[in-house]
């Protein structure tokens, strides 16, 4: 009873890392430093 | 000019209205598996539109200079039948399978000299132009990388679904590299007020349309917007029905390359509801496409067909589909 429920404990731990893991991995994710939008009008399309 | 508008949903629509608000369309005509949506459509745009009944012939395609495709499914037959009854055809799907089945027109309408433009909606479509438009002035594009998020009607909530779970396809180094549906997150900033959004590499056809117009280009990419539960639903069939219509929708382009000495990078972006631009895109495709404004005929994306960009966009402001220019640093 008790090894059964350290293998699930160590289970859930282990999916736990995992899903850490492929939740932190990725690239980008740094919000614009500096500027902005700016709406392509006037000059810029003619 | 005469047009006709497959498809009566979201996308069709639209394109019909926009189609219906141009000084050299006489005519346009509206079918759709659903008659009673294609007649609805048609009854709300006035005495310049038609309903056409039931599925597209060659009866139905008389007289027609050029036909929109939005209904679901697989556009090849339509587009064949069309530009064998000597008709332009501008299709506004995002499903890969289609993309390629569509390109592979290339040489039957080139021979008959008609234009098929594949690709022609928000995305692709106006991710095209985009990329098209911000590579202007460089001497060498090194990478594109397109993103989008948002959907148009349940068909195209339903292509959103497919596609996280379907093989994405890039173009790496001078070769197709196939990655899972659902991987390699990248925090994308679309135009204020989209703003931030988690994009994943999905079943899209970017690249395919975007390698012939950049051959030389290192990376070519194309990313969707999603959230957890999209990603983790992906496999399964949609756990309930998509709504008629998604909320505002944004596309992101960003271009790498040289110019001179020095490395630049461009990036633009546009944020409308998918449906409202998808429709625009297609309808300005179409009108130019019976007036020969493309730079060859045949099937291919925008990004190869469009001759400058800059009338295009201009033209596509005027309909309210507005494209911005990210200046500053980018992190």
């Amino acid at each position: 009873m008790i090894r059964t429920l350290r293998r699930a404990a160590l289970a859930l731990g282990l999916a736990s890392a995992i899903a850490g893991v492929l939740r932190l991995r990725g690239t980008g994710g740094t919000p614009p430093q500096g500027g902005g939008w700016r709406e392509l009008s006037g000059p810029d399309l003619r | 000019m005469r047009a006709l508008v497959v498809g009566a949903g979201a996308v069709g629509a639209r394109a019909a209205r926009q189609l219906v608000s141009i000084d050299a369309v006489s005519h346009v005509g509206v079918c759709d598996t659903d008659d009673r949506r294609a007649a609805a459509v048609v009854e709300s745009l006035g005495s310049d539109a038609a309903f056409v009944t039931g599925d597209v012939t060659a009866a139905s395609l008389e007289g027609v200079d050029t036909v929109v495709l939005a209904q679901p499914g697989d556009h090849r037959r339509v587009a064949e039948l069309a530009i064998e009854r000597g008709a332009d055809v501008v299709s506004t799907s995002d499903a890969m399978s289609t993309v390629k089945r569509l390109l592979d027109l290339d040489a039957e309408a080139t021979e008959r000299g008609r234009t098929v433009v594949v690709g022609g909606g928000f995305s692709p479509g106006l991710t095209c132009v985009l990329a098209r438009h911000a590579a202007e002035g460089f001497d060498e594009v090194d990478e594109v990388h397109v993103a989008k998020v948002g959907t148009g009607g349940p068909s195209c909530a339903r292509q959103h679904h497919r596609a996280l779970s379907d093989l994405a396809v890039d173009w790496r180094d001078g070769a197709w590299a196939r990655r899972a549906g659902g991987s390699g997150r990248e925090l994308v900033w679309f135009p204020d007020p989209v703003r931030g959004v988690d994009c994943y590499r999905a079943g899209l056809p970017d690249a395919l349309l975007l390698v012939p117009a950049f051959p030389d280009a290192r990376r070519i990419t194309a990313r969707l917007g999603a959230n957890r539960r999209d990603r983790l639903t992906s496999w399964l069939p949609m756990l309930r029905p998509p709504h008629p219509e998604g909320g505002p929708g944004a596309v992101r382009v960003e271009v790498r390359g040289t110019q001179g000495a020095a490395r630049e990078v461009r990036v633009l972006g546009a944020v409308d509801r998918p449906a409202v631009g998808a429709g625009a895109v297609a309808a300005v495709a179409a009108w130019w496409a019976v007036e020969g404004r493309f730079v060859r005929p045949g099937a291919a994306g925008l990004a190869v067909l469009l001759p400058d960009t800059v009338p295009f966009l201009a033209e596509l402001s005027r309909r309210g589909v507005r494209a911005a220019v990210f200046e500053g640093v980018s992190g």
